[in-house]
């Protein structure tokens, strides 16, 4: 495998998504090649990153408890229509 | 999931709660990247919920509710994206490669350095600067953790371009974050 290569199956390889084969070939070349194993490294991290990042954003508890009062009367309206 | 949409229909009122528990924050998530702002990203949550809540009857045994009101969520963003910039084709994806140009080793960086607030912003910077459909994918597979076909029947697209825009939006992103961090690293030299 090639760093071209390497580089177009490097998402499959992250989400363990290649065959035993390719997973040979991909740990081989990344074992020579210090410019590969930095960008799987990188965007390993990157994706942890984003990963942390985006899951603390959160609704405030009090506008997520104003919107599920509102939410529950909708739904308690439509059980006394049906 | 079954015996959940058949408590929805018996409008039983933990079945709701759970429901809302269980993926308000998800789809809040998904908003508030795609529009940038709370209050329309809690307004796309209401509106979501308040759309279960009329159609929970019509829906069958096989439907996921996880991935239907992520589609529903998906689809009020783009409307009011489209409602605020009608000129802008949100829908358009440039697919084509990325090859990584900043190779600096993050191994080597302090980690208080890649873990701290500012890099952070620039994360968070970093993410907003993809394009929607780009967003969309990278939130739905690296954040929430969707199969590719529960992304793709989320945003419409096939397996395949899920697959690519993610390989995508994650270079991208790893491109960006690379030469904030190259610019601290050369700054701390």
């Amino acid at each position: 495998m090639n760093c071209e290569e390497l580089l177009a199956y490097l998402s499959d390889y992250i989400n363990d998504n290649l065959d035993e084969e390719l997973v040979t070939a991909a740990q081989e070349h990344l074992s020579t090649c210090q410019n590969c194993s930095i960008v799987l490294d990188s965007t390993q991290r990157t994706i942890a990153l984003g990963k942390a990042q985006q899951r603390g954003q959160q609704m405030s508890p009090q506008r997520q408890a104003r919107l599920y009062s509102q939410l529950a009367a909708a739904f308690e309206k439509r059980s006394d229509q049906s | 999931m079954d015996d959940l949409i058949t408590a929805l229909k018996r409008r039983d009122p933990d079945a709701l709660s759970q429901v809302f528990t269980d993926h308000a924050d998800k789809i809040y998530r998904l908003a508030v990247s795609q529009l940038h702002n709370e209050q329309s990203a809690d307004g796309v949550v209401q509106d979501t919920f308040m759309k279960l809540i009329e159609h929970i009857d019509g829906f069958d045994g096989r439907a996921q509710i996880g991935t239907w009101l992520y589609r529903v969520a998906y689809n009020e963003c783009m409307m009011r994206l489209r409602g605020q910039r009608p000129q802008v084709d949100f829908d358009s994806v440039d697919e084509t490669g990325v090859m990584p140009e900043i190779l600096i080793d993050w191994r080597e960086l302090p980690e208080r350095m890649v873990s701290s607030s500012e890099a952070m912003a620039e994360v968070e910077k970093a993410i907003a600067e993809l394009s929607p459909a780009l967003r969309a994918v990278f939130i739905l597979r690296d954040v929430e953790a969707l199969s590719v076909k529960e992304a793709a029947s989320v945003l419409d697209i096939s397996p395949s371009a899920v697959k690519v825009r993610l390989h995508r939006a994650r270079l991208l992103l790893r491109e960006k974050l690379a030469g904030y961090f190259s610019e601290r690293v050369n700054q701390t030299k």
